[in-house]
């Protein structure tokens, strides 16, 4: 017995030596970095305690950016688990094709993000693209619509890129929660009378309910961490409409260079991602206790 | 099966709905990339190409460094995908099939590694590679990409375990085989959809990587396609047919790889996650 917990421990242990090394001493760091002044990596700092907290906090570039980056993941939640919820009842029906279907929904997400980025860039372009295009062709506008012009389009246009790459793994999650659903619950409803309706909100709902609370957790820190998109989209513009905290955590390192300003943010933004997920475990813990 | 009339109509109506909201984006890439440059920027949109040219790969793979790139990356992906599966198979079938003390401690830190803000370690770590001499690398992705990878891959890998009845390792335990044996001989072979589908994960995940691979490789040379491709964006006066020609060739492995073991990759996860 003594012999197989060392060999537990010998199989966990290189996993566990990667994530220490990659994640977990590099976020102590972060915080050393949080506590001195230091402008060129890897030059010593002076120990400032929490000053940098103190201007991070009384400044407005961090509250701006911790809100766009709520209304972010909120819009992307959103939008992303109604679309996955959809796709993955189409999914979970019985039709010519469903194998192909529910492989190849996945494409979008399988794709590098600079190449979702140029699809869209190019669509949504003034200059040819197909979008403005075809809006104008059908009459909806009659001039070209500035997608990445104004900082709520932008923002608008942006969620809408990223729950397009998301929303497709999402919809496979769904599913799985979907085909755990015994199908004679379906079809002794049916025999009762229950029209789909009233099916999917007897059943179907209440019993998938707890694996979207667990998909919504998932997704808001996935999108919480979203740089890429954004980055290459509009650089956290215009006028620093779409500068969640990501990118203001980038722009604040490798663009002004203030590295212990730039940990700092990161910091707090990692506080106020663990938070939410305790908090949302522990509840999910308790929900799942009680049933 | 037995639909009545108006949820056929409903659910063929979605199902086009979602065809053209995922397939029509790469249609129009894919094809566009077939188009002389007068009818990419055409006023009025063509559906099909009403033109022929194979001018855009040409620029692509003559006179850019897409070629490099995508060698490059597909390095740095095939090592990410390796290393991943090799640190998490062992890993998974300690945490889901052995006993050991601290087992739900150290399994949860993992979870929680999965929700981490990835830029947070970026400072640090370019700090960290920059000591031990590893900026400008390709094996300083391949660390990163696995570190990504590894929490969803072991959390991914629980459900296949459990889908191994019990007997069956007993059966392999009264026979005396060593643990690693049952692993190697019993569980591997058992649970290969499995790690086909955390294989697939892996591969995207470094596939995709964006960020650390730009500022962790300064020199043209060593670009990954993600940040080379974004490079060229900017670089030439916008050319969208050298920038379609470009995004085709990068869906292009992928889809090749998703082909091949896709199905595999679908039914792990949702298969998967029933038992």
């Amino acid at each position: 017995m003594q012999q197989s917990k060392a060999l537990a421990f010998a199989l966990v242990a290189p996993a566990m030596l990667v994530l220490a090394a990659t994640l977990g001493w590099p976020l102590v760091q972060a915080v050393q970095l949080s506590l001195q002044d230091v402008r060129v990596i890897g030059s010593p700092g002076t120990f400032v305690g929490f000053d940098n907290y103190r201007h991070i906090l009384g400044g407005s570039a961090f509250w701006n950016a911790a809100g766009l980056s709520i209304v972010w993941v909120v819009a992307n939640a959103v939008l992303q688990t109604a679309l996955a919820l959809v796709a993955a009842l189409i999914l979970n029906e019985k039709f010519p094709g469903v194998r192909v279907a529910r492989t190849w929904i996945i494409l979008a997400w399988i794709v590098p993000t600079v190449v979702v980025v140029v699809i869209w860039r190019w669509l949504f372009s003034t200059s040819g693209g197909m979008i403005n295009p075809l809006l104008i062709q059908s009459g909806l506008v009659d001039r070209p619509i500035g997608f990445f012009a104004t900082p709520w389009t932008a923002m608008a246009t942006l969620v809408f890129v990223n729950s397009w790459r998301w929303f497709p793994f999402i919809a496979l999650m769904i599913l799985a929660g979907l085909t755990r659903i015994p199908d004679d619950l379906h079809e002794a409803a049916r025999i009762d009378g229950a029209n789909a309706w009233q099916r999917f909100r007897r059943i179907t709902w209440p019993l998938l309910a707890p694996t979207l609370v667990v998909l919504a957790v998932i997704g808001t820190m996935l999108s919480f961490n979203v740089f890429d998109i954004i980055w290459l989209l509009t650089s956290g513009g215009p006028a620093g409409g779409s500068r969640t905290l990501p990118v203001l955590i980038y722009e604040t390192a490798f663009k002004s260079y203030r590295l212990s300003e730039a940990a700092t943010i990161s910091v707090l933004a990692t506080l106020l991602l663990m938070a939410f997920a305790v908090i949302a475990t522990r509840a999910l813990d308790r929900d799942g206790a009680e049933r | 099966m037995n639909r009545s009339l108006p949820l056929n109509v409903a659910l063929v109506a979605c199902l086009a709905f979602f065809i053209v909201l995922i397939g029509l984006p790469f249609w129009w890439v894919v094809s566009g990339s077939i188009k002389v440059p007068q009818e990419i920027i055409a006023r009025t949109p063509t559906m099909f190409p009403q033109s022929f040219t194979l001018q855009h790969y040409q620029k692509l793979f003559e006179a850019s460094d897409y070629p490099v790139y995508l060698v490059n990356s597909l390095l740095v992906a095939g090592s990410s995908t390796l290393l991943t599966l090799v640190l998490a198979i062992p890993a998974a079938y300690a945490f889901f099939r052995l006993e050991f003390p601290a087992r739900g401690v150290l399994y949860r830190t993992i979870l929680l590694a999965y929700a981490f803000p990835s830029i947070v370690v970026l400072i640090p770590l370019f700090g960290l590679f920059a000591k031990v001499g590893l900026i400008d690398r390709l094996p300083a992705l391949v660390a990163v990409n696995v570190a990504f990878a590894l929490p969803f891959s072991i959390w991914m890998l629980r459900s296949f375990l459990a889908g191994v009845p019990k007997e069956i390792e007993e059966a392999a335990v009264m026979d005396g085989a060593p643990t690693l044996t049952i692993l190697r001989r019993v569980m591997i072979p058992l649970i290969a959809p499995g790690i086909a589908s955390v294989g697939i994960y892996a591969f995207v995940t470094a596939w995709t990587e964006y960020v650390f691979a730009s500022v962790l490789i300064l020199s043209d040379a060593r670009r990954t396609l993600p940040v080379g491709f974004s490079g060229i964006i900017g670089q030439y006066q916008i050319d969208w047919g050298l920038l379609l020609a470009g995004a085709t060739v990068a869906i292009v492995p992928v889809i090749a790889i998703f082909a091949l073991i896709g199905r595999g990759f679908v039914s792990g996860l949702t298969e998967g996650a029933v038992k």
